[in-house]
């Protein structure tokens, strides 16, 4: 680990002014140690932004829930109020690393982590994401990687509560210089689409404020696929939501994760389920849409089976 | 001839382990808990070349670095390094953040040779030589008995499978590491040691000092497993830097080196060619195997050690047979003996073909193998574990499980020797009536102390808290390393001796004539002002070797997403006389649960085109946790009459063989490569689906 400095922000003004293209901000801390002990990222200064008032705070109004960018993960998994409202969510969380990680983990955190490469992740190696010129996983060990692979890096996003998010149509709210940018998930992972550096559209200073769900009537459902029973990556996630009438679905939205650089959906999925009174049948259609451009590498063609059998499981729970 | 009690109190009994406060209290000093005042902290710099002669190692820059103390050299002058991670040098500083700072500051000139890191590549005569002057593939080591071409012709059936085991890392909680202190031309050294008299011995060779300048302490250690038996590079390392910087030294392995540089149990790539009469009796067996221990590379026949081979055909007796084994170097850390080495690997191949064998014959597993296996014990625990597991109801016709969600069984069994010897111990009696149990061993976390409370409470009428028990120091009187799961059948009858000695002295001196139990006490105030002092040393006649053991395991099998859950595992285990019931059994379930990893996770990835290991942390390097443990039946068959048996390697040997087992019955399909993962399971049912 290189020297750094550290402040404390008590609001997200001056946690920006703090931060300025230089700093980084602290909050569960669990990626970004991890990354300054590599000597991945070397900051210069850590804005701890735990302190600032509210930005842990749950907030439900009349149209949307609304969670400060530090609510830790074992806040939301504890909610009973979100609980109730998306049980996706709950799910999405609950799978996520250990309870001391949860403990300490945030929603913002977990949104704008970063690769989980073995290849970015290595001491020794230097890749896209690194400031080299390839992709090690392209040609190498790339079981855990993406299976959508048009983009340059095949290091897919690995946040569970982006796919959930995506699915719930969440808005994140993000301050960029003197504006607050509302993103769709989609729009926080476009960049990693594009550009093989990036792990998220987020640039250095952009701090997120918080995450707004719209409360409507939609039911939630996550899934995840992994090789041990708890504390592990997701091979594949998967969650989805709907309005259920009498079996009929409308306003679907169907995402998988662990795919793709970015929480992966395809409208043309989405509208195959809404009016529709979903089955077993329908569902393995809308499966093979969704993974109908799938192009995996060498050693992750596996992840195609177990994405369409998530999909399937994952709106057979949204029905029941 | 001595025999043990036989009404014991405490032997065979469950007593709490003795250091279980200490442990959960965190009052026990590990190795990483030493803190002698004025300690640095070292560390080591790694080759970042697989393959590389080493020109200059510029150590300039680093001394600059605040907090720098010493730094030394692994070896003087060019050099040639052969794996991603050899030693090169080391530092030792005021702080750790130091340490990586002049770690970083040290300059390496090197010339990058080529490399090969994986098996399939190191076997081509194409490719780059680990070691010039020999071939990557050694030649066949070669057994033959009967004639094997006659009797494959002459089975009724025969079974063709090919297998493979991935090289399993050597990953103890705690890592290897020293805290070394030099003073006045002696060495004390605390260490994470498997054997500290050879970690002493080691020392003294590579130090050029004698024997009696060195001091070994290891009084709680977190895991070794095979690793931990000579001071190693990092513990040489560790003495020369406090000799240099004139300060203790402490130097414990992070998470990535251990990943490196400090063992692992060696690959295996089997194929097995088995014939047996249409009765199941087993008539043929022909073994072409080979395997890598990294840069070692381990081409003998013999089972055992660090090498690539091992013990074939495994456990079932065979009339004729033929195998072939060759070791390949691959530039990659090198082996060292690991839990059982050699077995896991041999019953995986063994248990594999077995259960083939069975289907085709449409004879029941478990019926084969107790018909094939020359070890009454074991046939026994065959038939005690199918009964206790429930076998006969839960097995199936291979893949005939319902639903997408199949569930399976499968069993297999284990062979060890184990036996004991070469320990002396010593007691010391005062007059208060207070004893101090010493012994030269060290408790790898097996529950050693325990064990000696144990024996020492049965003889002596105490209680096991009575006895204050001291190991882990070279100033005690010599015990062997641990390893072999030789510990308990060495240490036990030493104890024994010593206590049976101790009476024999007491009643003397006291002129009692029985100063056990209630008379303890005041027998002892006759010592007047000096403490006895009594040695004892092992006996025959209170231990012996060789077990068997076998394992059911029942697993769930998601046929979509390839998830496996092991459910249960049920094992049936003989150790002789059961000295500590409670340590025993937590060997088994940390055994079992070792076997479940090799099963299912555990598999060292290295990347062909950097030459780098790409796994070397927890969270790739994967590990059962607690929600992958299933319920775990343990049976110890109590055999008092053999005296004390070691248990320690046995139980994880066969664990892994029936859990793949279990899933090829529940499947249908068999994934003849452990670990046996999603992305296996979903490609082997697909290959099936295609050629149904």
């Amino acid at each position: 680990m290189k020297p750094f400095s550290y402040a404390t922000a008590l609001t997200p003004e001056s946690a920006r002014e703090l931060a300025g293209q230089e700093g980084a901000y602290l909050a569960g801390g669990n990626d970004l140690l991890g990354l300054m002990k590599e000597s991945i990222l070397a900051p210069k200064l850590l804005v701890n932004i735990k302190p600032i008032p509210g930005f842990n705070a749950i907030e439900q109004t009349a149209r949307s829930w609304i969670l400060g960018a530090t609510t830790t993960l074992a806040q939301i998994e504890n909610h009973a109020g979100l609980r109730q409202a998306f049980p996706g969510l709950h799910q999405a969380v609950a799978e996520v690393g250990s309870l001391q990680i949860r403990n300490v983990a945030t929603i913002g955190g977990n949104l704008a982590q970063h690769s989980r490469c073995w290849y970015f992740r290595h001491r020794d190696l230097v890749c896209w994401k690194k400031g080299g010129d390839t992709c090690l996983a392209r040609e190498g060990e790339n079981r855990y990687h993406s299976i959508f692979t048009g983009c340059a890096c095949i290091s897919p996003v690995v946040s569970n509560l982006s796919v959930v998010l995506a699915a719930l149509g969440a808005t994140v709210h993000v301050r960029r210089g003197d504006q607050t940018l509302k993103w769709s998930i989609n729009e926080l992972y476009a960049q990693a689409w594009d550009d093989p550096s990036a792990h998220h559209s987020l640039g250095s200073g952009d701090l997120i404020l918080k995450i707004e769900i719209p409360a409507d009537s939609r039911r939630s459902a996550y899934l995840q696929a992994s090789e041990k029973a708890q504390f592990d990556w997701a091979l594949v996630s998967c969650a989805a939501s709907a309005q259920v009438d009498q079996g009929r679905f409308s306003r679907s939205r169907i995402v998988l994760g662990a795919v793709a650089p970015a929480p992966y959906q395809v409208n043309e999925a989405n509208q195959m389920l809404d009016g529709q009174a979903v089955d077993e049948a329908l569902a393995a259609q809308v499966a093979d849409r969704l993974l109908r451009d799938a192009t995996p590498v060498a050693h992750n063609q596996y992840k195609v089976a177990i994405a369409k059998a998530l999909v399937v499981r994952t709106l057979l729970l949204l029905r029941s | 001839m001595p025999t043990w009690p036989k009404e014991s109190k405490f032997i065979s009994k469950n007593i709490r382990r003795i250091d279980g406060p200490a442990k959960v209290t965190g009052s026990a000093k590990y190795t990483s808990d030493v803190q002698p005042e004025g300690c640095l902290y070292g560390m080591i710099l790694r080759s970042r070349w697989p393959a590389a002669r080493i020109t200059r190692i510029n150590l300039d820059k680093a001394r600059q670095v605040a907090g720098f103390r010493a730094a030394v050299l692994v070896r003087e002058g060019e050099r040639r390094v052969r794996y991603y991670g050899e030693e090169l040098a080391a530092v030792a500083c005021a702080t750790k953040q130091a340490c990586q700072d002049a770690l970083r500051a040290i300059e390496v000139e090197a010339v990058p040779l080529p490399f090969v890191v994986r098996e399939e590549d190191a076997i081509r005569t194409d490719s780059p030589r680990v070691w010039d002057d020999s071939p990557n593939l050694s030649k066949a080591g070669l057994r033959e008995r009967g004639d094997v071409t006659k009797a494959l012709a002459d089975s009724a059936v025969v079974v063709e499978g090919f297998f493979s085991t991935p090289v399993q890392v050597h990953h103890p909680l705690e890592t290897h590491g020293n805290t070394a202190s030099w003073t006045d031309e002696e060495l004390t050294v605390w260490s994470s040691t498997q054997g500290i008299f050879s970690v002493r011995d080691g020392l003294a060779g590579n130090l050029n000092l004698e024997q009696n300048k060195i001091r070994v302490i290891s009084e709680y250690m977190g895991g070794g497993f095979g690793a931990k038996f000579g001071p190693g590079v990092e513990g040489a390392l560790a003495a020369r830097l406090s000799r240099a910087a004139k300060a203790p030294v402490k130097l414990m392995l992070t998470r990535f080196d251990q990943s490196l540089a400090v063992g692992n149990r060696p690959s295996s790539y089997q194929k097995i060619k088995l014939g047996a009469a249409a009765d199941g009796k087993l008539l043929a067996f022909e073994l072409d195997a080979y395997g890598t221990a990294g840069i070692g590379s381990g081409g003998s026949t013999e089972g055992g050690g660090g090498g690539a081979e091992f013990p074939a055909p495994y456990i079932y007796q065979i009339p004729n047979i033929r195998v072939s084994h060759r070791g390949v170097t691959v530039n990659a850390g090198s082996a060292r003996a690991f839990r059982a080495p050699g077995h896991p690997q041999a019953s995986f191949g063994m248990e594999s073909i077995l259960d083939e064998l069975a289907v085709k014959l449409n004879i029941d597993p478990v019926e084969l193998r107790i018909l094939n296996d020359p070890f009454e014990i074991r046939r026994k625990e065959y038939q005690l574990g199918a009964e206790r597991f429930g076998w006969k109801e839960k097995y199936r016709k291979p893949g005939s499980s319902p639903g997408s969600i199949k569930t399976g069984v499968g069993c297999a069994g284990a062979m060890w020797g184990g036996g004991g010897g070469g320990t002396q111990a010593e007691a010391q009696v005062n007059p208060d009536g207070a004893i101090e149990i010493r012994c030269g061993t060290q408790d790898l976390g097996t529950g050693t102390k325990t064990v000696i409370a144990a024996i020492g409470a049965d003889l002596l009428g105490l209680t096991p808290d009575q006895i204050a028990v001291r190991i882990g120091d070279t100033r005690f009187p010599p015990s062997g390393g641990s390893g072999g799961s030789t510990t308990a059948a060495s240490v036990s009858p030493a104890v024994h001796n010593t206590c049976q000695r101790v009476l024999e002295e007491l009643q003397k001196v006291s002129g009692m004539s029985d100063v056990r139990g209630e008379n303890w006490k005041s027998a002892c105030k006759k010592l007047g002002v000096n403490p006895l002092v009594v040695p004892g040393k092992w006996v025959e006649g209170l231990s012996s070797s060789g077990v068997g053991g076998v394992q059911f395991a029942e697993v769930e099998v998601d046929t979509q997403t390839g998830f496996v859950k092991v459910k249960k595992i049920t094992c049936v285990q003989d150790c002789g006389l059961v000295v500590s019931r409670l340590t025993c059994e937590s060997q088994v379930n940390g055994g079992i649960i070792m076997g479940i990893g090799y099963a299912l996770y555990e598999e060292r990835v290295m990347d062909r085109a950097s030459g780098m290991l790409l796994n070397p942390n927890f969270e790739t390097y994967k590990l059962p946790g607690l929600a992958d443990v299933p319920e775990i039946d343990i049976v110890l068959l109590d055999m008092p009459e053999r005296g004390v048996i070691g248990i320690g390697e046995p139980v994880t040997i066969p664990t892994a063989s029936a859990i793949a087992n279990a899933v090829a019955n529940a499947l249908g399909v068999r994934i003849g490569s452990l670990p046996v993962t999603p992305a296996k399971i979903l490609a082997a049912l697909d290959k099936s689906k295609a050629t149904a």
